[in-house]
């Protein structure tokens, strides 16, 4: 290696900050535990249709002779109130739950991720518009709401996605507001305005990068809120129907035979708890191995 | 046989685990401190002066740090082998710290008498003794006489933002004394404040070690502030003890080569090592013309957001600036210098005057791409002026794209840019964090002249910089300036610095220019009394130059 000025970067034996932040993961247990649970979460949904023992459980079957069986080996978390084997029912309801994720997510975080960048970056009224809008939308009780809108829409999958997405993208806007203004007190994003540069190139290159471990680490955390969110509201009916198998629904249905045939409430809401801790301990990974503050 | 040292620290070795290995940190530092005497440790950042001063006090962290051998005694105790209690007993009764930063080191929600009698009272505990209230405030009001602040009953009133730089230096020093210790730690006193606020403290140390029989141990990277504060020096690099000796021995024969690089990257202010800059380019037209420019900033406030207040910034400014200069803004924090410069770039309007640039007024030249092609800035601290998320590469791609260069042919451009700044083609890949302060720097002014302006605006390029990383900063903007015939607008505090960079010098005070003119004439003639003050304030190196420098009178 050639004598370079002002000293060379840092010795050989150091670590890159990348090598760095997964060698911070790799040793946080929760972190790599979280990974595993959603990892398994994932591809049990993916997978759904192979991996189920009885993927016709999936819809509208009735097996009569089968129903309330307990957990046994052909039923690995036991039969519902006609028959179905809850664990294949758990399998496809994951997939309901990530499809919900995804269209939320995929919805609510680049809008509320825009908006904010918006309101930092050119403040004056734009801001005071995005934000006080922000606030608006904040101070509505989001159960109460979202019950409000799906009960005007009629209560189906895409309108619990729609209800839940309104309510979602004021928390990324808000977060990134305040990183934005943060950033607005640094001298590159001045040097980025000298060098001529357009407001385009300053929001999405200049100060989005810096907002990205914070809208990971936020939408880690997200999604396993939303499947809760998406759960409570199936779970008081207004949310997807059956014969869907939806996770929330599951448990409210089989909170009827509670608490003899116990298996049929509990299953599913330990489902819902296995894939929400594997989200938030991923999150809280992410959170440490990246170094950000929400 | 001498007394024994009040403090010494014997071949102390310091490791820190991170990540799975184990580098050193401090290889076999030995040091002593004397009853009565001064002592300064120096060395660049990053050397292990602070790791050293924080296993004196007891405040490194462990783990990750591990003492893998040597010993600390104080007064004949091994500090290392005493218990957490007994230890803590120590605290400000024995061994004393004034930290850096004095707006850091308060709690910002209290007010300045709370926090002094706290130190006071836990103290008491420790020690179990009993005091009154009144008894406690009588104390600290006599100790803040010490450090020669009258209004004792004022300013234990007051918060921490209520006081000027110097007053929180002054009320920190104060506290270090609070409980009577024998050792007082210093670590880079007055580094944050203007010059003359610094010289100020530094006489205030020198009177407290006299007259209070303190020993001191200053930690420090300023030479110069050194051989004002201290009877004896250690060097240090790279977490060894690479020199030590008397004042006198240390600054007039340097041995050690790491001691005479320091010494030589301080840019005299005085004496025949002093280079004078000239301007040989001829231009009738100035570059850079300001006429009677004032900025008055607003503060807004109550009901309606009304003006509620008018901040002269900049007072009727008029400068020119010829094609080829370097022009060296001279001020103490405050004094408008940065708003001048923000004015030339168009980045702030002015209340009122004119600026023109190459005969073309800013009002309406700024914000066109020509405009862009003529001016650029390189900022203070790289560390914020350089996107932490995107690559050397991507940045100085930025300026190249918004002037209409085509596309393909920019990555090539970026290599010659990192070439022009001495820095490998292959930095062009790597993100901010993973280069030094220095190649940083070159970063931020390879990315100033990617569009080949003829005049850069530098706001304190080198003030965040080690001394050594300075000097050869300083050289690359003399090799660009001869390269591209640029004009350059240096701001800066550091008077040595711009004597042997600039070739004509403004000095500001509150908005203000109060004296300018060519480098030679302002430095070895000051007629402003300001000017004077702030050339005697400069702590220099060596005797002849202090001699040299303008006599104030009290």
């Amino acid at each position: 290696m050639s004598v370079l000025p002002d000293g060379a970067p840092g010795n050989s034996r150091m670590m890159t900050s990348r090598q760095m932040a997964l060698w911070r993961f790799t040793r946080n247990p929760a972190a790599m535990i979280g990974a595993v649970i959603v990892i398994s979460v994932v591809t049990a949904a993916i997978l759904a249709p192979w991996l189920a023992p009885s993927p016709e459980s999936a819809g509208a079957f009735v097996d009569f002779r089968n129903r309330h069986a307990p957990p046994s080996a052909d039923n690995p978390m036991g039969t519902d109130n006609v028959g179905r084997d809850i664990f294949s029912r758990v399998l496809f309801g994951y997939r309901v739950s990530l499809g919900l994720v995804l269209g939320v997510l995929g919805v609510a975080v680049p809008l509320g991720v825009v908006l904010g960048l918006c309101a930092g970056y050119f403040g004056g009224w734009i801001e005071t518009i995005i934000m006080r809008f922000t606030d608006i939308m904040l101070a509505l009780p989001p159960l109460a709401m979202a019950l409000a809108i799906t009960a005007v829409l009629s209560p189906n999958l895409i309108n619990a996605m729609i209800a839940i997405t309104l309510l979602w993208w004021t928390w990324h806007t808000r977060l990134i507001y305040r990183i934005v203004k943060a950033q607005m007190n640094e001298d590159y994003v001045e040097a980025a305005k000298v060098a001529g540069a357009s407001h385009g190139h300053i929001l999405f290159r200049e100060l989005l990068p810096n907002c990205i471990p914070a809208i990971a680490v936020k939408t880690s955390l997200d999604a396993g809120f939303v499947i809760l969110f998406g759960a409570s509201l199936s779970f008081l009916g207004l949310g997807i129907q059956p014969p869907t198998p939806d996770l929330g629904t599951m448990v409210a249905t089989g909170a009827e035979y509670m608490p003899e045939m116990w298996w049929q409430a509990v299953m599913p809401g330990l489902a819902i708890l296995y894939a929400i801790l594997g989200f938030n301990l991923l999150g809280d990974g992410l959170r440490d191995m990246l170094d950000v503050e929400l | 046989m001498s007394a024994p040292p009040l403090l010494q620290v014997d071949r102390l070795t310091i490791g820190f685990r991170s990540y799975g290995q184990q580098p050193r940190i401090l290889h076999d530092v030995s040091l002593e401190v004397g009853v009565g005497e001064r002592v300064a440790l120096i060395g660049q950042s990053g050397s292990g002066k602070t790791v050293t001063m924080r296993a004196i006090i007891g405040t490194l962290p462990m783990p990750p740090g591990i003492v893998e051998g040597g010993a600390i005694r104080y007064d004949g105790r091994s500090l290392l082998e005493l218990s957490r209690a007994d230890r803590n007993r120590l605290k400000g009764t024995g061994i004393s710290i004034i930290l850096q930063d004095p707006m850091l080191s308060f709690n910002p929600v209290l007010t300045v008498g709370r926090q002094m009698d706290d130190i006071v009272r836990y103290a008491d505990i420790r020690l179990g003794r009993r005091r009154r209230a009144a008894d406690r405030r009588q104390h600290i009001v006599q100790t803040l006489e010490k450090v020669q602040l009258a209004e004792g009953g004022r300013i234990l009133g007051s918060y921490p933002f209520q006081l000027s730089g110097g007053m929180r230096q002054r009320v920190l020093i104060g506290m270090a004394l609070l409980n009577a210790p024998r050792l007082l730690i210093a670590d880079e006193p007055g580094t944050a404040l203007d010059v003359t606020t610094q010289d100020e403290i530094l006489a205030l140390l020198n009177r407290l070690v006299a007259e209070e029989g303190l020993s001191l141990l200053l930690i420090n990277h300023n030479l110069g502030v050194v051989r004002e504060t201290a009877d004896r020096v250690y060097v240090m690099e790279k977490g060894r003890i690479v020199e030590s000796g008397t004042r006198d021995a240390i600054f007039s024969h340097p041995t050690h080569p790491y001691t005479r690089k320091l010494m030589a990257a301080v840019p005299p202010l005085y004496g025949a090592g002093v280079t004078t800059v000239r301007n040989t380019r001829a231009g009738d037209m100035p570059a850079i013309a300001i006429e009677g420019v004032s900025k008055d900033f607003l503060t807004r406030g109550g009901w309606l957001n009304w003006v509620t207040g008018r901040f002269p910034a900049v007072r009727d400014v008029s400068l020119q600036i010829a094609p080829g200069d370097i022009f060296g803004i001279a001020g103490e924090s405050g004094s408008g210098k940065t708003t001048l410069a923000k004015m030339i770039l168009g980045l702030i309007q002015p209340s009122a005057g004119d600026i023109r640039v190459e005969d073309r007024a800013v009002s309406v030249f700024a914000g066109t791409e020509e405009f862009r092609k003529l001016i650029q800035i390189v900022y203070q601290n790289p560390g914020s002026s350089l996107n932490p998320r995107r690559t050397v590469g991507d940045q100085l791609a930025v300026p190249l794209k918004f002037t209409g260069h085509a596309g393909a042919r920019i990555p090539g451009q970026v290599r010659a840019l990192l070439e022009m700044v001495d820095l490998p083609a292959d930095y062009a890949s790597m993100y901010p964090h993973e280069l030094s302060g220095g190649q940083k720097q070159r970063v931020a002014i390879a990315r100033a002249l990617s569009v080949r302006p003829r005049i850069l605006v530098l706001d304190e390029p080198t003030s965040a910089l080690d001394v050594l990383v300075q000097s050869t900063v300083i050289e690359l903007l003399h090799r660009l300036r001869e390269e591209f015939d640029l004009t350059y607008v240096f701001i800066s505090h550091d008077l040595s610095l711009m004597r042997n960079f600039c070739n004509r010098v403004a000095v500001m005070l509150r908005g203000e220019v109060v004296e300018q003119g060519p480098v030679a004439q302002i430095f070895d003639t000051p007629r402003h009394p300001y000017t004077r003050a702030l050339l005697s304030a400069i702590p220099v190196i060596s005797e002849a130059e202090a001699a040299q420098k303008p006599k104030i009178t009290n």
